[in-house]
């Protein structure tokens, strides 16, 4: 019996309470969703068991220390927090609705673990991260992030419920024009040479952020740019993922990593970045018509799903108090960073890429509180800036490992 | 009004509205978001050869105006700080007030016009006389853990009760919080330095070389008052900070993650360096092995172990320990001797010549014999010391030890073994020094807000009142309430107490 074993065994679990979860919404059998609940919580126990076991491994091997300390173990642990917290929320809200959106979150990070090729060896710590806080700045940190997983989850279903109507087809051109442009752009761009590369990301993030702002102040009121937003968030999550899922079968089946080589370097080059020009405009292509069905097909998809889904209200709530949760903890993390950071480097804060980005997904939950608070805003507008918040949150977690570089190269693909 | 006021507190007042505002928090909070982008995007403080290899000399030359090589320190960017720090003080100082009447207004009894605000109530008519239903409530309130006082008037009688008054120093204390966070950074800039110090083995220094030279003493250097202590070399060109003290580098090693054949895998396990302290006369106060995360601290200033690398000019000794081959307790006798010199070690009556030392050495357990390997010169992952050794002048034999040997005895063929104790002296030690008086402050500030949400977030100042009343043989009990966070949790309990009273 090992570690890897029961981690297995744990993602078997979460796929199995994945299809009954979504078989409880579908066929409202209330066995099915007894079955879920024992399902994912036989689950967890078991990712536990496996955590545990890793942490006593690393103790046979003389290496000695936390699991929780590179990106597989990270990632291990982020879904171990979110279906902690999700099981937190069924039994306190008693509502069992949730988990055919939770369970898929957890499923698929521990399948991208697997499909990505994330080395899952218990490697020895570098001497930076020879340190207790490392344990505590973990921790904490992935705790934060999987509440704020929670509440996008949530965010993302009280968006589709709010939907009245998709707009005019305007809408959806747009947002497809607006890929390809952007992807052309990108193209164009990066053949120009690594600093357009960084003008490109800079003008995608101003887009972003625009749109951001856009939908915070005109969200309530214009319910079809926020169903083109929706429709963004499930595209790019879904694509993504499948993307690196295709690039790990492609770069184990095709070309042969040379040892110790960064899987980071060939990121999509199975799909967006294929060699073959036919390839990445069919991923693309791929893409857009993904897009397209979700957003032809989303309505359709609320009208099923709505008799099931507990009152709008109560989805805002819960998704504030997942923010509630999240924000103190994600604090704590930023500030045990910060601890660390003093006693290894002699300085609490560097303005480094991660240090920034967890910064700028601070003010972002920071806005959700005050707006909230102060403005008393609710709906879908704090369902917008949670989802915001999210990407915001991913992007901190992988993206700046991904796309930036700085003090946290740990935590990257290798 | 506005006529009566003069310009300036017209002004004064504008502009406190203006600092007052949620608006402009959230404001500042998206321009901070979005402007600290830049700043992950583009590498910061890098040399100017590594921008001209990214970027065009035209992009060069924009951002430089921009300060995005260094976005951080930017005076716009600052002055965004600043704003918002402005904006932080101002809102809590606007609202301190209306909160802390909140908190030491005392309950008052209700009446019907107070009843309408109120998000919670209920009445419920019952039988029995007034005090039997008096003891039920304040029954219920106790099982709840409230803890009331209680109100007569000539309609009846009142239980007033309140819960979680501080909770409403929450955000209070994370607002202040951020801004210890704050002024302890300034503090930091201020009073503070942060420098770099690369110390040879066996070398000592009285200064560091500044990164940022404190503030204050360029203030007041510039202002004439006080002479900065800052020395500026012409020549290096790197200002340097005195110390007051001399710091000296005993040794400096790396060690490395064992593989379970018990060899060196070649990945650091720990960087650590000896580092001693003496004063300006020579005498030595104290010394400290440090490694990362386990800096120095002496008089204010903290030396991180940061970096190593080779003093391409020094000569390196090797350290040599021998002893008897019977006599396992004693230490033996330990030399130095660079390669390619030679020492008299006198236990043993015998001349150790050092032929030549290569970093990396592995032996293989067949046929005994060492193999060498490439490093980068600054890693001695298992260091190889080639020895030649003579009685008198006559060579007797030559052998080769290493740092970590399995085999190793098995290559002495007299009645003592030589072991290798270290390449002294050809490595420096790269030691971050900061002086950050503000860091407690900091510290402050990050402990209260830690705490200053889970109080703002989940603290709820709940209030109840019971008044009971006879209404001709009725007695007619109102529960009223109100909780200015987590209602449903408020809502739950207060059903609780009114179903307790009507049980």
């Amino acid at each position: 019996m090992n570690s890897s074993l029961l981690f297995s065994i744990a993602t078997l679990s979460y796929l199995v309470a994945m299809v009954l979860y979504i078989g409880y919404l579908a066929f409202r059998k209330k066995g099915i969703g007894t079955a879920a609940t024992i399902v994912t919580v036989f689950g967890f126990l078991v990712q536990t068991a496996a955590l545990l076991l890793r942490w006593r491994e690393s103790y046979q091997m003389d290496i000695g220390r936390v699991p929780l300390s590179n990106l597989y173990e990270s990632l291990v642990f982020f879904t171990w927090s979110t279906v902690m917290i999700y099981l937190i929320v069924e039994f306190k809200y008693k509502t069992k609705a949730f988990g055919a959106f939770v369970l898929p979150v957890a499923f698929l990070a521990l399948a991208f673990i697997n499909v990505a090729g994330i080395n899952s060896d218990i490697t020895p710590l570098v001497p930076a991260l020879k340190s207790n806080w490392l344990f505590y700045h973990v921790l904490i940190s992935f705790l934060g992030y999987a509440a704020f997983g929670v509440a996008f989850a949530i965010s993302m279903v009280y968006l589709l419920i709010d939907m009245e109507e998709r707009g005019s087809a305007t809408n959806l051109y747009a947002g497809l024009a607006a890929i390809v442009v952007l992807a052309s752009i990108g193209y164009y761009m990066a053949s120009l040479g690594g600093r357009m590369k960084t003008a490109f990301w800079m003008a995608i993030g101003v887009l972003i952020l625009a749109w951001f702002i856009y939908l915070i102040v005109a969200g309530a009121r214009n319910k079809p740019r926020v169903f083109l937003f929706w429709s963004f968030c499930v595209t790019l999550a879904v694509s993504l993922l499948v993307a690196m899922g295709i690039d790990f079968v492609y770069l184990v089946s095709f070309r042969h990593l040379a040892a110790g080589e960064s899987f980071k370097k060939h990121i999509f080059e199975g799909t967006f970045l294929n060699a073959s020009p036919a390839i990445s405009i069919i991923s693309w292509l791929v893409v857009l018509a993904f897009f397209s069905l979700v957003w032809f097909k989303g309505l359709s998809l609320k009208n099923i799903l709505k008799p099931y889904i507990p009152a709008q209200n109560l989805l805002d709530d819960v998704t504030y108090r997942m923010i509630a949760i999240g924000w103190p903890l994600l604090t704590a993390g930023i500030i045990t960073g910060a601890v660390w950071a003093n006693s290894a480097w002699g300085t609490y804060w560097s303005w480094d890429p991660k240090e920034t980005w967890s910064l700028i997904t601070w003010f972002i939950y920071a806005i959700y509180l005050h707006s909230r608070y102060v403005r008393g805003w609710k709906g879908t507008q704090m369902a917008v800036i949670s989802s915001v918040g999210f990407l915001a949150v991913i992007f901190t977690y992988l993206g700046v490992n991904l796309v930036l570089s700085g003090l946290h190269s740990y935590g990257g693909m290798n | 009004m506005d006529k009566q006021k003069g310009f300036v507190e017209n002004i004064a007042e504008k502009f406190w509205k203006f600092f007052s505002s949620v608006k402009l928090a959230v404001t500042l909070l998206i321009i901070l978001a979005i402007v600290s982008i830049i700043g992950t995007i583009i590498l910061q403080n890098e040399s100017p050869e590594r921008y001209l290899r990214e970027y065009s000399q035209s992009t060069v030359q924009l951002f430089e105006f921009l300060g995005f090589f260094d976005m951080y320190h930017t005076w716009w960017f600052v002055l965004l700080l600043f704003l918002f720090t402005a904006n932080l003080t101002v809102c809590t100082l606007d609202r301190f007030p209306h909160t802390w009447a909140i908190i030491t207004a005392p309950l008052k009894p209700i009446d019907d016009n107070m009843l309408k605000a109120l998000p919670f109530r209920k009445e419920i008519p019952l039988q029995g006389d007034m005090d039997k239903v008096r003891e039920k409530s304040a029954n219920a309130l106790k099982n709840h853990g409230y803890s009331y006082i209680e109100s007569k008037d000539a309609a009846g009688v009142q239980l007033l009760t309140q819960k979680g008054v501080f909770s409403r120093f929450g955000v209070y204390i994370t607002h202040v919080s951020i801004l210890l966070i704050f002024t302890g950074a300034l503090i930091g800039s201020f009073f503070g330095f942060k420098a770099f110090l690369n110390l040879p083995e066996g070398s000592a220094s009285r200064v560091v070389y500044l990164r940022n030279e404190p503030m204050w003493d360029q203030l007041m250097d510039s202002l004439g008052i006080a002479k900065s202590p800052v020395i500026h070399d012409p020549q290096e060109g790197l200002p340097a900070m005195p110390l007051g003290y001399y710091v000296r580098c005993d040794n400096f090693d790396v060690d490395y993650y064992i593989d379970p054949s018990g060899m060196p895998t070649g990945m650091p396990s720990e960087y650590h360096s000896t580092l001693s302290i003496f004063n300006l006369d020579g005498e030595k106060i104290l010394d400290k092995r440090i490694r990362v995360n386990e800096p120095l601290t002496y008089h204010g200033v903290t030396f991180y172990q940061s970096s190593y690398g080779i003093v391409p000019e020094a000569r390196g000794k090797v350290i040599l320990n021998i002893r008897k081959k019977s006599d396992t307790q004693s230490p033996g006798e330990t030399v130095d001797v660079e390669p390619g010199g030679s020492v008299f070690v006198p236990s043993i009556n015998r001349t150790v010549k050092v032929l030549g030392f290569a970093p990396y050495g592995m032996r293989n357990t067949a046929t005994g014999e060492v193999q060498l390997f490439k490093t980068d010169t600054d890693e001695y992952i298992n260091p190889a010391v080639a020895l030649e050794i003579y009685n008198g002048k006559k060579a007797l034999y030559r052998t080769t030890i290493l740092k970590i040997d399995s085999g190793g005895q098995m290559n002495m063929p007299e009645d003592y073994v030589i072991s290798y104790g270290g390449y002294w002296g050809k490595r420096y030690t790269g030691l971050q020094v900061t002086k950050d008086p503000g860091v407690w402050v900091v510290y402050t500030g990050f402990i209260m807000l830690c705490f200053g949400p889970l109080i703002a977030f989940f603290g709820s100042h709940k209030k109840l009142w019971v008044r009971i009343q006879s209404r001709g043989s009725e007695t007619i009990v109102l529960v009223a309430g109100s909780a200015n966070r987590n209602r449903i949790g408020f809502e739950r309990v207060f059903n609780k107490v009114v179903a307790e009273i009507s049980g």
